[in-house]
């Protein structure tokens, strides 16, 4: 008798896949447990090397520099970024270690410098790089950071700084002018992948180094010149200038994920083999050169894509900071348990962007109805922003009225915001020609065509929708039909190149002063700018160039103010809402703080992060 | 001739019959007719149910029907189609079953091409006025509808989104305001509607592809046959996303996608039909004697066909309605129609609350629906395996 | 038989190059162009880059070049056979290592986040299949031995039900009731690792400072929710087809035989029929692999594991081109290659089907 298959041979076969799954799962974990050792005789062996050094340091009988003894100090201006860190030392429950855990909804393409381009990856750079100057997070001043002084000619045109003495790199080497030099020259190498930051450097003529300074040169006066060089990240020659010899070598640079490297107060910990979408863990920067290396024994950054799972991270209490939604917010400040164990923050963010309805006045070649400034103004009367601000946002959201934050100096306090009014709208809509000539309910133009429009907003979010549905039922009752069009990012994208579509709902980032030429100027309605809605004002041009030009601020803020008057008056967007920034952030951490840009966390800000932990509240040791 | 074909026919109309009956006499068949029966009620009498317009209305002393103002030309070609239905069905007996159903559809065609000719209803649609015109008093009176609540109907007058049920709103309401159970009755005419477009669109062009196969055998059969498995190598589910998300995100467009992509199941049948038949010993007599092919294939396949097809129609409902389901999910569907699995998308609020109306109602709808047209298929295929008619019971 | 398989193969390719040129049709035919998904995501755009950015990612990946040229340069990027670039601007025409491009949206090779998607989807797709059969074959036979008994009604109802419940209800249903913290927080939420795990030892190990689940059980644990939302709608299918082919087998003459010879409808059951109603169920198996890969693709959105199904989903809806056509020429070569198995195995199992 041939042997026969039984359930006895099928139990058999099942067990010897499991082995067989499990040897192949336990080969996964020997080689990350390979890697960890790998990485452990890695660190040790910096810091024999570490150890070596300070031995001779020491044996050679020179003062060290004392970090202990210069804190807080103004002497010779060398700590002024990090007073503020100093008074948090002095706490007496100030101590070390201790992770945050933080998670981004969106998974980076990269952490490469300058290749990427996302918000994301930039808060890490902020930690791991290093710029010449810093904002102080209350005085919004520029505090010098690498460079220990700076000035600049009475043209404007350029700027020399002086490079401190003593900062390293996280391997040990100096940075120097050299490196600031380099980092120009590399960025506007046409092989690197960096077409956004170039954008930036355009108008900078030249970049020079001389013992410990660096002048640039610009090719003529910007506003925002200073600002841009300052936020500079330096990247290390020694590092990353073999990317410049070929075009293969720097196609290697422009393909990488994770060729982070830099002077800051942390490091990447997993560099060498992190990949897109895995956790990104930071570690302080042993040989850092500030005053403080790293409160905490590590920073961790997950990637969880999906809202419902972060959300549930959250309150299982493994995310310790969670940036809300509105009606996420209220519902977790309704539980008791979310309350006390965390602290919450409800705060204007000076970059935070607004978000807008774009009129386009030219379609395929022809005038539209919001050609007429009467229908825009009329529109903006129809926008219910108010209600938008307490229905779709809860209250956590102001009606914006122009594109300069309401905190700024740019933004002209005077001009008062429009509120809902169907009365003034239907009076304007009727100046403007729109009549209900037919009794259907919708008002038609001189020529009998009804006033219809498709609205364009990105896809996705469920608050632009409910925003959308609260506008079509509001225009309709002025006799307006607007039908809401959720379009995938993309088909966005390609709307505003052909700009074949009748109104668009974005959003733009701000800052502190922003300059809105690339938006509004009538030079930007060319194919690459972004004036798509086809606006122009000869008024308007003149006084934004003015204003841009401009390095005096008190005058520059004038330009502004008569800037502001004009958008107001001709309404070329629909300005729609100004968002709180609503974040939950642990109990545990101590000293965290609202400031006026944001909350000193050093996020997208190079603000030292002023976070601590107390020894007995710490959760996570290494 | 004649003698044969009457006898045919006769053995045709038995045989339906007997599938009919079979199928009838099994309880979950049964359970899903009447679910889907009740759709069907809801579909139809959807403005009659539930509409904000009230039936009518007395302002200064004038009678007026918004009711009657607002129906749009799909509301009265449903009712009509829905109407001429029953009066040829059961008005009609003396002509035979296929013949009526026909009939039922040429008239159902006809009422829908009229009423979308000289239906017109006013576009700009405000609902807020009855209820704030009788608070204000300029309405005197008016009669509503047993719910009245349209499905797009958003009070603003007094928003409450994401209410429990309660007295004024029987199910609830969504994220925006509006009535959980009128989006319900009237979102069956979306889940017939995708399960009726799609399959017909299936099964006309699995037909039409498949006979053309079947007919033309040898090298544009072999052609075809090629194109037909390339099109089945490409899983639908991708397919479908493919054409949503590079297209945009129209229901009726996505009803139509779902239905080019499943075409292939029914040409398949229909070609394996074609050369079975064409290899038996009458159609090859019928050939040689001079009938064209055509009418030979057509009356007699279709009879034995009918019921396999629609085993596989069946299903095919079903799986419609599911990846309809899945692609509102994954955030392409449309977006103010009320489809039941756009409901329960809302089900999870973004801060973890759970609205669990949202969550059951449309859920146990979405889940019915596929029970009932599973069950009818299951049933359908019971009674037409001829295996299981030789069984003892 | 040789012959028939070679033809089958050899029709592949035009077949394959029928799908790819399908699939690169409607994503070169539709509105809005593929180099429009690499700008800014998020929402917020950055004005002064957007231009700059567009024109260079046109140049770099060849977008602004005619489209049949596009696809002739993908088609011979991917085949083994094809001309290949060797230094300073030479070509060469022989066979070469397939390149399957980069991702736009990812900045990363597609092959790379192939191979990193592909066994994730594969763990757990290659665990459902035994879980399903498992399941599928107890139903299906005691089923069919308890033919017309409330058993046997009872669970073919309870298949079509679950049938009928659509994944994404259920999914969401048991992330919210059975991992947060506020029911019952039994499972895990996301991903398949927790944090940290790596740093543990694979297997269960308790300590003084108590039980440690071990990277092993973690990953499991990890995925026994999605297993399960994975497989409960294939029950009905495979436990009717076994029903059905064990019932079939229960009537067959060699059963009726053994009756008579007096051996236990037990024995009957398990000794003789069982074996030979399996055949049915095995030739399936090769045709399950193409629907695993994607058909996945709701259960891996709503647990947040990055396999091939979410890689399909995020791509798609970027646009990455690459990414797509890739993942289309893989699953077709699949598809196409477990049909051919299917027909093999039938053609092997059952000695009636010939294909000459």
């Amino acid at each position: 008798m041939e042997k026969r298959f039984g359930p006895k041979d099928f139990f058999l076969f099942v067990g010897l896949l499991l082995v067989l799954l499990s040897v192949w799962l336990l080969m996964f974990q020997v080689d990350r447990q390979w890697e960890f050792i790998a990485k452990v005789e890695k660190q040790i062996e910096e810091q024999s090397k570490d150890l070596s050094e300070l031995r001779r340091q020491v044996l050679s009988g020179r003062p060290l520099n004392g970090l202990n003894e210069n804190r807080g100090q103004e002497a010779n201006g060398a700590w002024q970024g990090f007073s503020r860190l100093a008074e948090i030392m002095d706490q007496n429950n100030y101590a070390q270690g201790d992770w945050i855990v933080d998670a981004f909804s969106v998974s980076s393409p990269t952490m490469t410098p300058f290749v990427a381009g996302d918000a994301y990856a930039a808060i890490i750079q902020q930690l791991v790089l290093d710029t010449l100057a810093t904002r102080d997070p209350e005085t919004l001043e520029w505090l010098p950071l690498i460079a220990t002084q700076w000035s600049s000619s009475t043209d404007g045109l350029s700027f020399t700084f002086t490079i401190r003495d003593g900062v390293r790199f996280a391997d040990g080497e100096a940075l120097t002018a050299a490196d600031v030099e380099f980092t120009y020259r590399f960025l506007m190498d046409s092989k690197i992948a960096a077409p956004r930051t170039r954008a930036y450097f355009n108008r900078i003529e030249s970049v020079r180094a001389s013992g410990n300074k660096v002048t640039f040169q610009m090719n003529e006066p910007y506003f925002a010149s200073f600002e841009i060089i300052a936020q500079m990240p330096i990247l290390a020659e020694h590092v990353y200038s073999e990317y410049l010899e070929s075009v293969t070598k720097a196609e290697v640079f422009n393909s990488s994920t994770n060729l982070l490297f830099g002077s800051g107060p942390y490091r990447m910990a997993n560099a060498n083999d992190w990949l897109p979408g895995q956790m990104i863990e930071l570690v302080p920067n042993e040989r850092y050169w500030g005053l403080l290396s790293g409160t905490f024994s590590k920073l961790i950054f997950k990637t969880i894509t999906t809202d419902t799972a972060r959300l549930t991270e959250f309150k299982n209490g493994d995310l310790d900071v969670y940036g809300a939604r509105p009606l996420e917010y209220r519902d977790l400040m309704d539980d008791q348990a979310i309350v006390e164990r965390t602290k919450n923050f409800e705060y204007f963010n000076p970059r935070g962007g607004y978000s807008y309805i774009a009129w386009n006045q030219l379609k395929s070649g022809k005038s539209t109805v919001f050609a007429d400034r009467k229908v825009r103004q009329a529109m903006t009367y129809l926008t219910d922003r108010q209600r938008i601000a307490d229905e779709v946002f809860l209250g956590y959201a102001v009606a914006a009225n122009g594109p300069f934050n309401p905190l700024g100096k740019q933004n002209n306090k005077s001009l008062p915001t429009r509120e809902y009014d169907i009365e003034k709208a239907k009076r304007l809509l009727a100046e403007a020609g729109f009549l209900d000539r037919d009794g259907d309910g919708v008002i038609e133009s001189n020529t009998g065509e009804p006033f219809t429009f498709e609205l364009i907003y990105p896809s996705g979010s469920d608050d632009y929708k409910r925003m959308m549905l609260l506008l079509k039922d509001s225009y309709v009752r002025a006799g307006i039909l607007m039908e809401p069009v959720p379009t995938q990012w993309p088909m966005v994208i390609d709307a505003l190149d052909k700009k074949n579509f009748d109104a668009i709902s974005l959003a733009w980032t701000a800052g502190f002063e922003v300059d809105i030429y690339q938006m509004l100027h009538s030079s930007q309605t060319e194919p690459g700018g972004d004036n798509f809605m086809n606006y122009k004002n000869a008024n308007f041009d003149r006084l934004i160039e003015q204003a841009r030009g401009e390095m005096d601020e008190a005058i520059r803020m004038d330009h502004w103010h008569r800037v502001h008057e004009i958008i107001w008056e001709d309404q070329p967007y629909t300005y729609l809402m100004w968002r709180k920034s609503l974040v939950f952030i642990d109990g545990r951490f101590e000293n965290v703080k609202n400031v006026r840009s944001g909350i000193n966390r050093g996020g997208l800000w190079r603000m030292p992060l002023e976070w601590y932990v107390s020894a007995e509240q710490q959760k996570y040791n290494n | 001739m004649s003698e044969s074909s009457i006898d045919t026919i006769h053995k045709e109309q038995a045989y339906s019959a007997r599938v009919v009956r079979e199928v009838l006499s099994s309880l979950g068949a049964r359970l899903g007719l009447v679910w889907i029966v009740l759709m069907i009620i809801c579909a139809v009498f959807a403005p009659l149910i539930s509409n904000t317009h009230p039936y009518l209305m007395i302002v200064a002393g004038e009678f007026s029907s918004p009711f009657l103002k607002y129906l749009t030309w799909i509301d009265v070609a449903l009712l009509c189609s829905f109407l001429g239905a029953i009066i040829i069905w059961f008005g009609l007996k003396s002509i035979e079953g296929w013949k009526r159903l026909l009939l039922m559809v040429l008239v159902s065609l006809l009422m829908s091409i009229l009423s979308a000719w000289s239906v017109s209803s006013p576009r700009a649609v405000i609902y807020d006025q009855y209820r704030m015109g009788l608070e204000s008093g300029k309405i005197q009176s008016a009669y509503f509808a047993p719910i009245p609540y349209s499905p797009t109907d958003r009070s603003r007058d007094n928003p409450a989104p994401l209410q429990p049920p309660g007295a004024k709103h029987l199910l609830g309401t969504d994220e925006d305001g509006a009535d959980v159970l009128s989006r319900m009755i009237h979102g069956s005419r979306i889940a017939l509607g995708i399960g009726l477009v799609a399959t017909f669109t299936s099964l006309f062009l699995g037909i039409l592809y498949g006979g053309v196969m079947g007919f033309y055998s040898g090298w544009i059969d072999i052609l075809m046959m090629r194109f037909l498995e390339i099109f089945e190598s490409i899983p639908s589910l991708f397919l479908i996303l493919t054409v949503v998300a590079f297209f945009g995100r129209n229901i009726y467009l996505i009803m139509l996608i779902i239905g080019l992509t499943g075409w292939p199941g029914y040409a398949r049948f229909l070609r394996a039909e074609f050369l079975k038949l064409r290899q038996q010993d009458f159609v090859q007599a019928a050939e040689a004697s001079g009938l064209p092919l055509s009418s030979i294939l057509f009356r007699h396949m279709l009879p034995n066909g009918i019921a396999p097809l629609l085993v596989l129609s069946s299903f095919g409902m079903a799986s419609a309605i599911l990846v309809e389901a899945t692609l509102s999910f994954l955030g392409l569907g449309a977006i103010d129609q009320p489809s039941w699995a756009a409901m329960l998308n809302q089900a999870v609020g973004p801060g973890g609350s759970i609205a669990i109306w949202m969550a059951t109602f449309p859920g146990i709808a979405i889940f019915f629906t596929l029970f009932a047209y599973t069950l009818i298929g299951e049933a359908l295929r019971d009674a037409i395996d001829p295996r299981l008619q030789q069984q003892p019971n | 038989m040789i012959n028939y398989i070679v033809r089958r193969l050899v029709l592949m390719f035009p077949t394959l190059i029928g799908i790819t040129l399908m699939v690169f049709s409607i994503m070169a035919l539709a509105p809005g162009g593929v180099g429009a998904s690499l700008l800014t995501r998020g929402g917020d755009l950055r004005p002064e880059e957007r231009a700059a950015m567009e024109a260079y990612i046109n140049e770099r990946y060849g977008l602004d070049k005619p489209l049949p040229q596009q696809y002739l340069r993908w088609l011979n990027n991917v085949s083994p056979l094809g001309f290949e670039k060797v230094d300073e601007g030479e070509e060469r025409f022989g066979f070469k290592v397939p390149d399957l491009g980069m991702s736009f949206a990812k900045n990363r090779s597609v092959t790379e986040l192939i191979s990193e998607a592909l066994p994730i989807t594969l763990l757990l797709n290659l665990l459902s299949v035994p879980f399903i059969y498992t399941f599928s074959i107890i139903m299906g036979v005691y089923s069919a031995r308890y033919r017309g008994s409330l058993l046997d009604v009872g669970l073919g109802t309870t298949n079509l039900a679950l049938y009928s419940l659509p994944v994404i209800w259920v999914g969401t249903l048991f992330i919210v009731f059975l991992s947060s913290e506020e029911y019952l927080n039994w499972f895990p939420t996301s991903g398949l690792h927790s944090l940290g795990s790596n740093t543990w030892t694979f297997l269960p190990t308790s300590s003084e400072t108590g039980f440690q689940r071990g990277y092993l059980l973690d990953t499991f644990w990890h995925l026994i929710l999605p297993l399960i939302c994975l497989s409960y709608s294939s029950f009905a299918f495979l436990s009717k087809l076994a029903r059905t082919a064990v019932l079939e087998n229960l009537q067959s003459d060699y059963a009726r035989t053994a009756r008579a010879k007096g051996a236990s409808e037990a024995s009957v059951l398990w000794n003789h029929v069982f074996r030979n109603s399996l055949l049915p169920l095995i030739t399936i198996t090769a045709g399950i692999i193409p629907g695993l890969l994607v058909g996945s693709v709701v259960v891996e959105s709503i647990f947040s594991i990055d396999g091939m199904g979410r890689l399909v989903v995020d791509s798609v809806m970027v646009r990455d081109r690459e990414v797509v056509l890739s993942i289309t020429l893989i699953i077709s070569i699949l598809t196409l290659i477990s049909y051919l198995i299917v027909d093999i195995c039938y053609a092997i199992a059952d000695p009636r089907v010939s294909y000459e």
